[in-house]
């Protein structure tokens, strides 16, 4: 190497400082998508980001083009190998990581540049198609500096100082486009739904409720606090004892799990829909479903509305046409006191179904009712009566339960958590010969006291059964609910299950409440910003419209006025930041000449004019001569005027002083 | 100086937009209609990628990613703003451009003023079809570049249009504007390789009669100019305190010289021309007393700076029938 070592600083001093700024940008905007990129993308992308780092700081040369083809071949076999794909949402995403890194390897020409920052924008993008929390936006507005930062300094070229003016002149202009910005997303017109069918992403990993139930498998409920939904009622919301909201239905059981033959179908047709009878007054409310990478929708027991693109199943499931990826809010209307399918027997077929070799002592158990009662009602009160005699607990940590879970849970280990006791309770109104369904949800809600309105959370997922009662339809049956408060392990389950013993325990402490407060502002936070900006849409867009126009008197808006008053909005913006910096400054005569001629005007008027050829030296001798009063006063100034004006380095203040001392001047 | 109709500011005109004003005496201010801008091939590929981008937010129906493409793109319509500000009220002038032989570099003094208070960054100069300079115009004061200009013919040319251009910040759109001075420059013939001078030294008989073959006689005294050569000043009386004052010598006799475009028969136009400009300097290195002989014209006999640069103009302009290039009698200083 030529030049003697240098240390790490030296080096870094030494780099080029646009590229710095642009690897730190590129980084930061992969930083949010390292949890779902598996590691045979990470490993690769970080080695090509420290080897052009490394190229930076002139310790290793970039590699030639063969080496960089080979790169690229591997890149793809590697992409390919990840995610058995190179196209869809994920694999789009690794692919665009490992191929920005692997554009470092060639970055040379500002042409490479402009093309890495706007990968690097891209890259951004494809951060939010999978998380656009609050923090999130305001990281990847960060991230947006950096690499507007870089565009800068490159197209500034030299690396001058001062230092920061790159990240300065990126900033004022981004947030002199932020109004812009902001006038675009609220009248740009939204085009609604997807312009093609999204592509099916397998290997997105669903978070809360499964489309199948296996009690007896899982030895601990998860503790999840994740939001599931939030709900804002327009009606006054339902008391907490009715608070079911209907997931996915299980009907079919195999002994171990329980599932929905109907779920592995596409939504087609819609089935010949149960009769539906409701009583009282209706119930709206706005849900705001968190994306859970399936295809439920929730509602309050029971739905009388369809939200848009979705269908209702026989069973009376919420089906969305598409997986929900992303926020999804929906009005919907439900009634909690109704009757469903009272007139009509329901499929034998499906609703009695249990394997032959199941549950056997169970099975045994619920013959002795059907001998012992009559009526199916009778039976079903008893199937209850027996959770609350027998020493049944609810626990968020079962025994696992690998023989029979049915009978197994009945009658051996009697703990268990909500699935359980629904498996259990429909299995025995089966074996009855009553026909039932296990329905999975979520129970209860808190209410957000800064919001008003509601949060369900995925550790709120609860299943009760459905038992078909002639003359009564299907009636929802809570066995969980039987359980004595007594028995219940967790005070926080207690409150969910049977919320008026809860009232009964002691209250939480100052830290508890001071935190859960603390939890309730940041969830409120979250919910504006979903409401109003994650799930911005062209309603909202209309309704803002329309209130914007009828303040001005104006009625029958469409997409043409949003487009107009976007256009003016804009326009205006744009002038009102032209015209400050486009406008001509006038340059003012220059200061000090302007002072001094201020000086020699007062001599002027005392009879003493300068010459045109005469210099300050000589007027101030001249002057002095003639105004021996002010000798002290006309030597300052003039003193101060050479300084100002041939002095290598003028004093600071000198202008000011000068100014003064002219301005005292009396002759 | 009279204007076409349609070539009066503030109306847009495609030739105007293509080729800029017309030659103009200098300071020229660009102002809003004589500053241009359109995106660049970046930008136009930055364009597409909005346009990608928006796609997929609608695809998705995902809002930040709105967000982000509307952020993306009133950026561009600040950068646009700022771009073209970078440009604007900058005024530019070329100051006297110094003569050049043909074949060498021409520097033209290009001054700049940023009238305005910040920075200016990255503003590109160009003679086009030169290589563009990139330079900073520090707030509001003068920059002065030397811009250099290759020349290949020998006499009076116009400058070629001024090109000033700008990317910064983004380099996503570039402005720029010209100026077409009205300003000339003068290429003298290219200096043939030595050849010795045609000396042939032709004795001027002097009224006063000979004093002396070689030696210059002193004439008289004179008061010091700056510029002067030190071993004529007069030391004697410097050292009685007189001042500083200068012998002049006075000869009746020099060595004069004659350059004529008749003793050279064998070559061509351009050849004659070269090898004159070529005696015309040696002569003038050698101090010799010379004039120069052109078909139809003559320049007598003289010595100096200013006698050098009239003889080279004259070879300069020989041939030239414009107006503008005149004879030898028009001669500046």
């Amino acid at each position: 190497m030529k030049h003697p070592p240098q240390n790490l600083h030296q080096r870094l001093r030494r780099a080029n400082h646009p590229r710095l700024w642009l690897l730190a940008g590129l980084a930061l905007s992969f930083i949010p998508h390292l949890p779902r990129l598996p590691l045979l993308i990470i490993a690769p992308s970080v080695a090509l980001l420290v080897w052009r780092l490394a190229h930076e700081l002139a310790l290793v040369a970039l590699p030639g083009r063969f080496v960089r083809g080979l790169l690229t071949v591997l890149a793809l076999a590697i992409t390919f190998t990840a995610y058995h794909t190179l196209f869809g949402r994920e694999a789009g995403v690794g692919l665009l990581v490992v191929m920005s890194c692997l554009k470092l390897m060639e970055m040379q020409q500002p042409r490479d540049i402009t093309v890495v920052v706007g990968l690097g924008y891209f890259v951004v993008a494809t951060v939010f198609l999978f998380d656009q929390s609050i923090l999130i936006g305001l990281y990847m507005m960060l991230v947006v500096v950096v690499l507007t930062t870089a565009l800068t300094a490159f197209n500034r070229g030299t690396a001058q100082p001062p230092r920061w003016l790159n990240l300065r002149q990126a900033g004022q202009m981004l947030l002199q486009a932020a109004p812009i910005a902001l006038l675009l997303f609220l009248l740009f017109p939204r085009i609604p739904g997807p312009l093609w069918n999204l592509p099916d992403d397998s290997t997105a990993a669903g978070t809360g409720l499964s489309d199948s139930m296996s009690p007896g498998k899982i030895s601990q409920l998860s503790n999840n606090n994740a939001v599931a939904f939030r709900v804002q009622f327009d009606t006054k919301p339902p008391p907490a004892t009715l608070r079911y909201w209907r997931g996915p239905v299980f009907t079919y059981f195999d002994s171990k799990t329980w599932s929905n033959p109907d779920h592995q179908r596409r939504p087609g047709a819609p089935y010949q829909q149960p009769g539906f009878r409701a009583a009282g007054t209706a119930t709206d409310y706005t849900v705001t479903l968190e994306p859970h990478q399936q295809r439920w929708l929730f509602a309050l027991d029971l739905p009388s509305r369809l939200p848009l693109r979705s269908t209702l199943s026989r069973e009376f499931e919420l089906i969305s046409k598409s997986p929900v990826y992303q926020l999804r809010r929906y009005d919907m209307q439900s009634y909690t006191d109704y009757q469903l399918d009272p007139a009509s027997p329901p499929d034998q077929f499906r609703y009695l179904q249990l394997p032959n070799n199941a549950a056997p002592r169970a099975r045994q158990l619920a013959r002795q009712w059907r001998n012992r009662f009559a009526n199916d009602a009778d039976i079903m009160q008893q199937a209850l009566q027996y959770f609350r005699q027998q020493p049944f607990y609810y626990t968020r940590k079962p025994p696992l339960m690998p023989g029979d879970p049915v009978d197994e849970f009945l009658f051996d280990r009697q703990r268990g958590f909500c699935e359980h006791y629904a498996s259990a309770f429909v299995v025995l109104m089966r074996a009855a010969r009553i026909p039932a369904r296990v329905v999975t949800g979520y129970l209860g809600g808190e209410t957000n006291p800064l919001g008003d309105y509601f949060i369900v959370r995925q550790s709120d997922a609860h299943a009760w059964a459905e038992v078909w009662l002639s003359g009564q339809g299907w009636v929802r049956v809570d066995p969980t609910a039987v359980i004595p408060p007594s028995r219940v392990e967790d005070s926080q389950d207690l409150q969910r299950i049977a919320p008026e013993a809860a009232l009964t325990l002691a209250p939480p402490g100052w830290a508890t409440r001071a935190w859960r407060q603390l939890g309730f502002g940041v969830d409120n936070m979250n919910h504006y910003w979903n409401q109003w900006i994650i799930n911005y849409n062209d309603q909202q867009q209309m309704a803002l419209l329309s209130g914007l126009f009828s303040y001005l008197g104006l009625k029958n808006i469409d997409w043409r006025d949003m487009v107009g008053v976007l256009a003016g909005g804009v326009t205006l913006v744009l002038v009102a930041l032209a015209l400050p910096l486009l406008r001509f400054r006038r340059r003012r005569r220059d200061a000090i000449t302007a002072i001094y001629t201020r000086f020699c005007r007062k001599l002027a008027r005392r009879g003493l004019s300068r010459n045109p050829a005469e210099g300050p030296q000589d007027f101030a001798l001249r002057a002095i001569l003639a105004l021996p009063g002010n000798a002290s006063a006309i030597v300052d100034i003039s003193r101060r005027y050479q300084q100002l004006r041939y002095a290598p380095r003028p004093p600071t203040d000198g202008l000011r002083h000068f100014r003064s001392a002219v301005r005292r001047f009396r002759p | 100086m009279a204007k076409q109709p349609d070539t009066r500011p503030g109306r847009f005109n495609l030739r105007r937009f293509l080729q800029g004003e017309g030659p103009e005496p200098g300071p020229i201010l660009l102002t809003q209609n004589r500053v241009y801008i359109l995106p660049t091939r970046h930008g136009v590929f930055f364009g597409l990628q909005l346009l990608v981008m928006l796609v997929a937010a609608v695809n998705y129906n995902n809002s930040l990613a709105y967000a982000l493409t509307f952020l993306l793109s009133s950026l561009c319509l600040v950068a646009i703003l700022h771009t073209y500000r970078n440009l604007l009220h900058v005024q530019v002038d070329v100051a006297h451009i110094p003569p050049v032989f043909c074949g060498d570099n021409l520097s033209a003094p290009v001054r700049l003023d940023n009238t305005r208070k910040g920075t200016r960054y990255a503003v590109g100069l160009q003679f086009p079809p030169q290589d563009p300079s990139r330079v900073d115009l520090p707030g509001d004061q003068c920059f002065h570049a030397g811009m250099s200009l290759p020349t290949q013919q020998r006499g009076r040319h116009r400058l070629g249009r001024l090109t000033l251009h700008t990317t910064y910040p983004l380099g996503l759109f570039r402005a720029w504007g010209h100026a077409q001075f009205d300003r000339h420059y003068l290429v003298y013939p290219r200096p043939d390789d030595y050849h010795p001078l045609p000396v042939t030294p032709s004795y001027h008989l002097n009224l006063s009669g000979d004093r002396g073959v070689g030696s210059d006689d002193f004439a008289t005294l004179r008061h010091y100019h700056p510029g002067d050569p030190l071993r004529h000043v007069h030391w004697k009386i410097v050292a009685r305190g007189q001042g500083l004052h200068i012998k002049q010598f006075g000869g009746d006799r020099a060595e004069e010289l004659w350059l004529n475009w008749d003793d050279l028969p064998t070559l061509d136009t351009e050849a004659r021309l070269s090898r004159l400009t070529r005696w015309v300097m040696d002569a003038d290195t050698a101090q010799f007393s010379y004039g120069l002989k052109l078909p139809g014209s003559q320049i007598p006999l003289g010595h100096g700076p200013a006698h050098r640069h009239r003889c080279l103009k004259a070879l300069a302009l020989f041939g030239a029938n414009t107006p503008d290039t005149g004879t030898a009698q028009t001669v500046a200083a």
